[in-house]
């Protein structure tokens, strides 16, 4: 968990996005001596690791806080987690945050991290689908995988691929997320997924839900059963490779912080691909009582804390303290993402994530 | 099953305070520094891990036993609420697929895994050309179906390494590719039938399916050896470590894929905070590399996190994971279709105690109990336990001698005129006179004799509440055991131990049949009934 401090890290300001700014978000610097404050929030599991960090936790220390970070699906903490006990809520996505904005009546939010969606696989996965024409070559040194063109492979199991010796496995060409019912890397799966099957435009009418709900309900069920939180399916990839999940939908932030660990769990066969249309999950903490507003806004101005955020794999409206973080790691990744997918509206994910969880019935 | 568990939670009970029944004794309070566990049997090897934990997080792990659809049905009916903290079963999937369990749970960790896999006798996976070569779930139904060899499965509804085999098998056989589903189970039945022929041995729980495995690989059961058994690779792993075996066994990993238990430890959503917190400071203790080597060394369980490295008794082959389906609907289709078509069918003999001590309370527990197996309470256990297509159900009612036995025979389909007849029957049980415990279950081995080898799963549940006081006596039952005839000697008896019976008695019994002494005593004899339906 120690991490290697990096001296040649440029140290930028991270501006915090403001969404709307009605009510002063109150708090002042702790005096010292003063007993921290316990802060309790509420999050996708992909950031547990950062609030559990030694030095995020002597950050906020300095500001008298104590962060007490508990890890729930962004749709569940959306709608089934009760909110009672926290004072601050941390979906992955802005439409899970919308709906907790507007369910306790917050004005203010904040956008400290980003981070866009990505597939881990393996190096033997890369070249089979590579021949396929699904994975080329991105605008710099990081392979694309090329939705349209994986969407057209889905319905094939691996062993059906010509001259397939690497990975004859019995089991179709399918990229594994966490549950579209509860879990926001699902839902931005189908956001992405939706947007190509639409013709490469956002869905947002009837008549293009209609259109696409059949091939998603397909994409998640084939799955069969999945993992609530993102965390879960990546530990697989990780633990136990690629008999298990050959292809997983990500936060691009949870393979880059491994990377930055350089605890040996990324070992070198692992690779990440960039979905192209991208899609970036915007990381949405919406305060909802005490101090919880506090975090948002150190998470936003405090540069220890957004040097920190980057060696997580955060990116943030600053590009540069990210590329100094992969320049210093010598890591690479897209530096501009082009090409990037819409979210559907709230409303139009939640009613197309209702009518998939129909079919797990 | 209570046996095993009552010792199980002798052990676990050192860990902490424990309790058995889930529902009938008083919800431990909730306090501080100790959590609540509704969990999986197979968990109470991890107690000198969890004593450990104690004393370096100050959380104590207080365990109640329980299958995964029976603990699925406490969580979705609400019955877990403020009684447990979390739960820890195999895997998840079960309790995720029934919305109402779903949305009650929380945060979760995985702490271990194990494949459900088939171990082999060496000499037997040698004779099959299966020892260091790719071996497809299709292989090893194909060499069932020709009856190559046998092995044992625990029942489907009642433990998870048995679920995971068939909903594995399954969805391996249809070779969709993707997660089975219930319109698709059809199709593959022929093949799982197949599959199923070689099946010679069930059990309610995976630890008690590998202690008869040895037992009758030693002959210290009167049962026929078995060649192998499907479980996890973490049981027979312990089983060749244990050096017991006349052989080892070898590790069959299907090539086309396995269902691996993951072993979730999850915090219930509506536990207390200080509850919450605590769980959260033992799952991240248990996943530290240091005690993630120690289940590793002890329990022969995979990790759970990555960067801790195999141990050398683990195959180097790559596990493919089968897709496992998300949905009730697929689980339901799967196991009504095992129980109604695909299993070996059983043949049961109930030998009933209705002699003078039973009359009152008594006899209205059994005739309950009895009533309970022919589906009255359509409760999701109650669903899978009950008596099944195909199955041949006697009943021999005694007192101071036995009476005339009484056969059911229940068709594959349209079932219910049949259940009717049987809920008649046990209604109509009337008590009366003395108690002729041996003379009674000899009349039950005279009847098994009787009908045709015919492939069936055979025992016989001896149910008493009192003393032998009539006809044989148990020297008499030890020579007729003794000199009993190769098939019938092999067939378990389960006494269920009720009001008065004879403990030592009974014990002995089901150690010279290979059989098992369920405790009625202290539990709802319904229950009971339910669950030794999980062995035959």
């Amino acid at each position: 968990m120690k991490r290697r401090i990096s001296i040649g890290l440029a140290v930028v300001l991270l501006a915090a996005v403001v969404v709307a700014i009605i009510f002063g978000s109150g708090g002042d610097e702790a005096e010292p001596g003063q007993q921290a404050a316990v802060v309790r929030g509420v999050g996708g599991s992909e950031k547990a690791a950062f609030f559990a960090d030694p030095r995020v936790v002597a950050v906020f220390g300095k500001h008298g806080l104590k962060v007490e970070f508990d890890s729930a699906g962004s749709r569940q903490i959306a709608t089934t987690v009760d909110l009672g006990p926290y004072d601050f809520a941390f979906p992955s996505s802005r439409p899970a945050a919308q709906r907790i904005k507007q369910d306790k009546k917050v004005n203010k939010v904040y956008t400290p991290f980003r981070s866009p969606m990505a597939v881990a696989t393996f190096t033997p996965i890369v070249d089979l689908l590579s021949a396929q024409g699904v994975v080329h070559k991105g605008l710099g040194e990081y392979q694309v995988l090329d939705i349209e063109k994986y969407l057209a492979l889905t319905g094939t199991r691996w062993d059906q691929l010509p001259g397939n010796t690497a990975y004859p496995v019995r089991k179709n060409v399918l990229i594994t997320t966490t549950d579209p019912r509860n879990s926001n890397s699902a839902a931005m799966y189908l956001a992405l997924v939706s947007h190509v099957l639409n013709g490469n435009q956002v869905v947002a009418t009837p008549e293009a839900e209609a259109k696409v709900l059949p091939p998603v309900v397909k994409l998640f069920i084939d799955q069969g059963y999945t993992q609530s939180s993102s965390e879960g399916p990546f530990e697989d990839y990780l633990a136990a490779g690629m008999g298990k999940a050959p292809l997983v939908f990500i936060y691009e932030s949870q393979f880059l912080d491994r990377q930055v660990r350089g605890d040996g769990s990324i070992r070198p066969d692992m690779r990440l691909l960039y979905p192209q249309p991208t899609l970036l999950s915007e990381h949405t903490l919406v305060p909802l009582k005490g101090q919880g507003g506090r975090v948002g806004e150190l998470l936003s101005t405090d540069p220890e804390l957004k040097r920190l955020a980057a060696e997580f794999g955060f990116r943030t409206d600053d590009p540069q303290a990210f590329l100094d973080l992969l320049a210093d790691r010598k890591l690479s990744a897209p530096a501009d993402l082009l090409a990037q997918a819409e979210v559907p509206s709230y409303e139009t994910l939640e009613r197309l994530l209702n009518e998939i969880a129909k079919y797990y019935r | 099953m209570k046996r095993v568990i009552a010792t199980v939670l002798a052990v676990a009970a050192v860990v902490s305070g424990c309790s058995s029944d889930p529902e009938e004794k008083p919800a431990s309070p909730a306090e501080a520094g100790k959590l609540r566990v509704l969990a999986g049997s197979e968990l109470a090897d991890l107690k000198p891990v969890l004593d450990k934990a104690a004393q370096v997080t100050g959380v104590r792990v207080e365990f109640t036993f329980s299958g995964t659809i029976e603990g699925s049905e406490t969580i979705a009916s609400g019955k877990a609420d403020g009684r447990y903290d979390a739960v820890w079963f195999s895997a998840n999937r079960y309790p995720q697929a029934i919305p109402d369990a779903a949305r009650r749970l929380g945060a979760q960790a995985k702490i271990m895994t194990s494949p459900v896999v088939l171990g082999l006798a060496k000499s037997k996976a040698t004779e099959l050309g299966w020892v260091d070569k790719p071996v497809s779930w299709s292989d090893i139904a194909k060499a069932a179906a020709e009856k190559r060899f046998s092995y044992g499965m625990t029942d489907p509804s009642a433990s998870n390494s048995g679920f995971s085999a068939l909903v594995g098998v399954a969805s391996a056989l249809a070779g969709t590719g993707s997660a089975i589903s219930a319109a698709e189970v059809g199709a593959v039945k022929p093949q799982l039938k197949g599959f199923f022929a070689a099946q010679a041995m069930s059990a309610g729980s995976s630890g008690w399916l590998s202690e008869a495995y040895q037992r009758r690989a030693t002959g210290e059961d009167p049962g026929a050896k078995i060649d192998g058994l499907i479980n996890y690779e973490s049981v027979l792993l312990s089983l060749n470590a244990g050096g017991k075996l006349p052989e080892p066994l070898a590790l069959i990993y299907p090539s086309d894929g396995v269902v691996t238990a993951d072993y979730p430890l999850t915090a219930l959503k509506d536990a207390p905070e200080h509850a919450r917190a605590d769980h959260k400071k033992l799952t991240e203790y248990l996943r530290t590399p240091d005690v993630q080597r120690d289940i590793m060394s002890r329990t022969h369980r995979r990790p759970a996190v990555p960067g801790v490295e195999l141990g050398k008794d683990f195959t180097a082959q790559t596990l493919v994971e089968l897709p496992f389906p998300a949905t009730e609907q697929a689980f339901d289709a799967l196991l009504m279709a095992y129980f109604d078509e695909i299993r070996r069918p059983a043949r049961t003999v109930y030998v009933l105690d209705v002699s003078g001590s039973m009359e009152g309370e008594r006899i209205e527990k059994l005739r309950g109990a009895l009533v309970g197996l022919t589906g009255a309470n359509n409760d999701l256990v109650g669903r899978y336990r009950r008596f099944h297509g195909r199955e041949e159900v006697t009943f021999i009612p005694f007192s101071g001698e036995p009476q005339q036995p009484v056969t059911f025979t229940l068709p594959e389909t349209n079932q219910q005129a049949e259940l009717d007849r049987i809920k008649q029957t046990a209604e109509g049980l009337e008590t009366e006179g003395g108690t002729a415990i041996y003379s009674s279950l000899e009349r039950a081995y005279q009847h098994l004799g009787a009908q045709p080898d015919d492939g069936r799963f055979t025992s016989i549940v001896l149910m008493t509440d009192g003393e032998n006081n009539s006809g044989l006596d148990h020297a008499g039952f030890q020579r007729a055991q003794q000199q009993r005839s190769g098939r019938l000697k092999g067939v378990p008896v389960f006494p269920v131990l009720f009001g008065e019976g004879n403990k030592g008695e009974m014990e002995d019994v089901a150690k010279r049949t290979g059989g098992k002494v369920f405790d009625a005593r202290d539990t709802d004899l319904q229950k009971v009934f339910r669950e030794i339906r999980g062995y035959q």
